[in-house]
Parts: structure tokens; sequence; C-alpha cells
């Protein structure tokens, strides 16, 4: 017995726009996540010494790695937050309702959405501060980096650092999940995998803070 | 035994007088109780106009899905023993409401049915005299785990990407797809489901909460279905973009299961 599919009633070519963003949010997220892991090693060589810090940026610089890539990882992360948008509780009814469902079922996953949302948010504010900041006074030394954070932006750095390790963490877990590389049997294991590593970044963050505080010229 | 206090949703959407409000019943807890045998109870001993559904009470029909301390759950599978004594009842989100506790979640699985077009496609003629075809063993399970689906709605309505879009398809379209894709007699292509689930009313708007996953009462491999389906659709996009070589490496299997321990239920 022939079925007639009651779907293929024209002969267009099927929509592949839906799929290829989704494949390019997860790409962009993957860029961002190596990216900042690069960037906390780099930035954290400051405490081994800040000669290495100043030798590794004016490296960036010399070769117009910081200079072009900067502007680009910041174009990165528009990008990445204008496609992941598309997913956002923008209206107030569907915040409520994704509010109300979070509360009523104390789940952690569904609440590591909203933290993943509230901190897409917050990051791209604050790292489009940040990167302006510091390319507009390069050039990027362990000395200058320290009196910013000596000089008032302490706060600042503290609330960016977990936002944007708790959203790369959140964000890595997700993929995997969402393209089945993270099994039922496995998720336990990268659940835990995902609270060391973000523990692990926020650890090495908070110590190069605390290297810029006591660094003196 | 413990007294339960169990607060219960009321509203029939029929009687204009009737508005939505919680009430409150009081039972003496017994042995071996489930949620089916203290409605049954409140219904034929203190107001018989409460309405609830229910059937097999066994966690085979699939009628009694309901939000239970604010989680979907199987009213008939879940013990009052494992419930504190205040228990909350309230229908599920998402459905029809057709009075009190009992929502339509019949008109829901049947148009997504539809859009999924839930059936063997295939250009064979059946032959009713013929010998009936066989199927390895181990195929026939690993179809039937993903056929294991009550159809309870469960899934759904913990879905806060379902709450939000009504138009998403869920966790268990997604999975009674992905039972036809590892099913050889289902003539469908790659292509075919593309066109069916590929884009964010399917399993693009799937947003990875696995609240589906964590509150399914069957354990349907929810979580590694949405995965090996977004992967196979995903990658079905970039066919021709991709190098072949690449493609065949990320591609999930032609099978539904992900990890065979899972067989075990
Ligand atoms: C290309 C762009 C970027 C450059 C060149 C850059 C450079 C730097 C530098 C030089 C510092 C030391 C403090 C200072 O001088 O103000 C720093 C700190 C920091 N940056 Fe960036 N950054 C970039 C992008 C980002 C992004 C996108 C994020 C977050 C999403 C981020 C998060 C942080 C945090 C949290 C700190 C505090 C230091 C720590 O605890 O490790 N940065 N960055
Ligand atoms: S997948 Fe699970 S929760 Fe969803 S309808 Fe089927 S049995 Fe119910
Ligand atoms: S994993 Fe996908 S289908 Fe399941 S609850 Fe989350 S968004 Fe819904
Ligand atoms: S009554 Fe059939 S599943 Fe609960």
């Amino acid at each position: 017995m022939t079925s007639p599919s009651i779907r293929k009633h024209t002969d267009n070519a099927p929509v592949v726009v839906p799929s290829r963003l989704d494949i390019i949010q997860a790409i962009t997220g993957v860029l961002l996540i190596l990216f900042l892991w690069a960037h906390v090693f780099l930035v954290s060589s400051v405490i081994i010494s800040p000669a290495l810090m100043n030798g590794i940026a004016d490296f960036f610089e010399r070769t117009y790695m910081a200079q072009i890539g900067g502007p680009l990882v910041l174009l990165l992360i528009v990008y990445h937050f204008l496609i992941a948008a598309r997913k956002m509780p923008f209206r107030a009814s569907e915040f409520m309702t994704f509010w109300r469902n979070a509360r009523s079922l104390r789940h952690k996953d569904t609440w590591l959405w909203v933290v993943q949302v509230v901190t897409a948010i917050v990051i791209l504010v604050m790292a489009s501060i940040h990167i302006y900041v510091v390319l507009s006074t390069l050039p990027i030394t362990a000395e200058q980096s320290a009196s910013r954070v000596q000089g008032g932006w302490l706060p600042f750095f503290l609330i960016l650092l977990p936002m944007a390790e708790l959203h790369l963490g959140i964000g890595f877990y997700r993929l995997g999940v969402k393209y089945g590389y993270i099994t039922r049997a496995s998720r336990h294991v990268w659940q835990r995998n995902e609270y060391v590593l973000t523990g692990i970044f926020i650890l090495i963050g908070l110590l190069t803070l605390v290297r810029f505080m006591l660094l003196t010229n | 035994m413990r007294k339960l206090n169990i607060d219960v949703f009321r509203y029939n959407p029929l009687d204009p007088e009737s508005k939505p409000h919680m009430q409150t019943f009081v039972l003496d807890e017994t042995p071996s109780m489930t949620l089916f045998i203290a409605l049954t109870q409140i219904r034929e001993t203190i107001d018989p106009t409460l309405m609830f559904d229910f059937c097999c009470r066994a966690g085979i029909c699939g009628s009694c899905g309901m939000v239970i301390n604010g989680r979907p759950g199987l009213a008939c599978s879940t013990q009052t023993k494992d419930l504190p004594d205040h228990i909350v009842l309230q229908p599920l989100p998402f459905f029809k409401l057709l009075g009190d506790l009992s929502v339509d979640t019949g008109t829901w699985f049947r148009q997504a049915w539809e859009r999924i077009e839930s059936w063997i496609h295939t250009d064979k003629t059946f032959d009713p005299n013929e010998e009936e075809e066989r199927m390895d063993n181990e195929l026939a399970n690993e179809i039937f785990e993903l056929d294991r689906c009550i159809e309870c709605g469960c899934c759904v309505a913990a879905c806060g990407t379902a709450l939000m879009r009504k138009d998403f398809l869920g966790a268990t379209s997604i999975n009674r797809l992905a039972r036809f894709y590892i099913d050889p007699r289902d003539h469908r292509t790659e292509e075919d489901f593309y066109e069916i689930i590929g884009d964010d009313n399917g399993v693009f708007g799937c947003m990875g909460l696995l609240a589906c996953e964590d509150v399914c009462p069957k354990k349907i491999p929810l979580q590694d279905q949405l995965g090996i389906m977004r992967r196979m659709t995903a990658l079905q996009s970039v066919r021709g973009i991709v190098p072949k070589f690449l493609l065949d490496r990320l591609s999930p299997r032609r099978c539904g299961c992900s990890c065979s321990e899972q067989h075990n239920d």
C-alpha cells in the first residue's frame, strides 16, 4: 500500500536556514570557548611573571593579532548573541511562562538555561566595554592592567569573570547534549567535568586578579 | 498512618459559575496507596464531581499524567509514600483543560503525529498471503525501545520550549520520528526527515533543557534521540558544503541507540 506524503506537495527544496543557523550558533560558541580559554592562559601568565605577560602581549600586538583579532572577537560575540537570541524569551509572556515552569519543576537543567540567558546579556554589554577599553589603550602591559584593576575596575571583573565562565561552562555542556555527544549514559560525568572546569577557570581568573591587585610598578 | 493533605486544582470550564481554585482534601494514607487510589477515594467518599483521567492504572495507557508537586508524572505510578504529606496536584499545562485534573492530550498527539506523518512510508504493495518479513531481533528491540512511549504528554508539559512556543513538536514527536528513522521498512530519506523536523518547531527548537528526559515516566531515551536526530538533520543541511568524509565521521549511525547498555528496561 503506498502512503502518499501529505507534506510533499511542492517541489521546493527544503529550507536550510534554521538548521544552518543552529550550526553557526554552535560553531561561534565553540570558537568563543576556545578564545576564552586561550585568553585566560595569556592573561594569567602574569601570575608567573609580569614580564611573561608583557612578552605575550607584545607578540600579539606585533603580529597585529590583538588589533585585528580583538574586533573580530567582538563581532563573533555579537553574531553569536544575535543567532542565539532567536530562542530567548523576550516577550513578557514567554519569560513568565518559562520562569513559572522553572520554579515549578525545580529542575536543574531548566534553571541553567535561565542562567545562560542572563549571563549572555551581561557578557554582551561588559565584554564590549572591556574589549573597547583594552584595545583603545594599547599596548597591553601588566603594569597598565594592574593600575586599571587597582584603579576601580576590580568589581567589573569580579562580575564579568564568573558570568563568562558560567556561560561558557553551561554552553559547552548543552552543546554536547544537543548534538548527542553527551548521552544519557555520560551526562553525569560531563556535568561533573563541567563544574570542575568552570571552577578551575574562575579560580585562575581570581588568582590573576589578586596578582594584578598586588602588582606594584 | 499519615494524614495526607491533598490540594487539587478545581475548575470546570463548562460551568460559568466555576472559578479556578485549589481545594484541599484530607485523607488517611493506606499501605501502597497510589495517587490513583487517593483520587478515587476522594471521588467516592468526598466529592463525586472531581474530574481526572485513568484507565489502565498501571503506567500503560498514559491517561493519568498530571503535575505532582510541581513536576509532571503519572498519578497511577506515583505512590503517596514517596511524597510529603502535603501533595499538590495540578493538570498538565500545555494541553487543553477539560476540567479539574483532566486534560485532552489526544487532540494534540493526533495533530503532532499527522505533522510528522507517523506511519511507515513504503511503496511496497501489501500481499496478505505472503509470509511475514523477518526482522533482526536486536533491531526489533531497538525500535520497540522507542515505541514504548505511552503518549502521556509529561515530556511536553515539562518542556520550557513547548510551553513558550506552542507549535514546538516536543521530545515525544522527535522520538517518534527517530523510531521510523531506524525502521528499515520506512523508505523516507534523511532529506524527507529534514523536511519534517528541520526547523525551529522541530528539532532545532529544542534547547537541550532535558526536562523531558528527566520526567518521562517510561524512561524513553529522549536525550539520546534528540541528539541523534539533531545531528542527522543538521548534517543534512550542509551536504555538499562539508566534505563527505567529515559528514560520515560526524553522522550518528542509523540506529536508535547510542549506547547499548540502555536496553534493559
Ligand atoms: C579580543 C578581546 C580581548 C582582549 C584583547 C582582552 C584582554 C584582556 C586583558 C589585557 C585583561 C587584563 C585586565 C585589563 O587590562 O583590563 C583582561 C582581563 C579579563 N578579560 Fe579580557 N580580553 C578580551 C576579550 C574578553 C572577553 C570576550 C571576555 C568575556 C567574555 C573577557 C573577560 C575577561 C575577564 C573576566 C578578565 C579578568 C581577568 C581574569 O580574571 O582572568 N575578555 N582581558
Ligand atoms: S516520551 Fe515519555 S513523557 Fe513523553 S509522552 Fe512518551 S511516555 Fe510520556
Ligand atoms: S530537551 Fe528539548 S524537548 Fe526536552 S525539555 Fe528540553 S527543550 Fe524540551
Ligand atoms: S492510568 Fe494508565 S498510565 Fe496511569
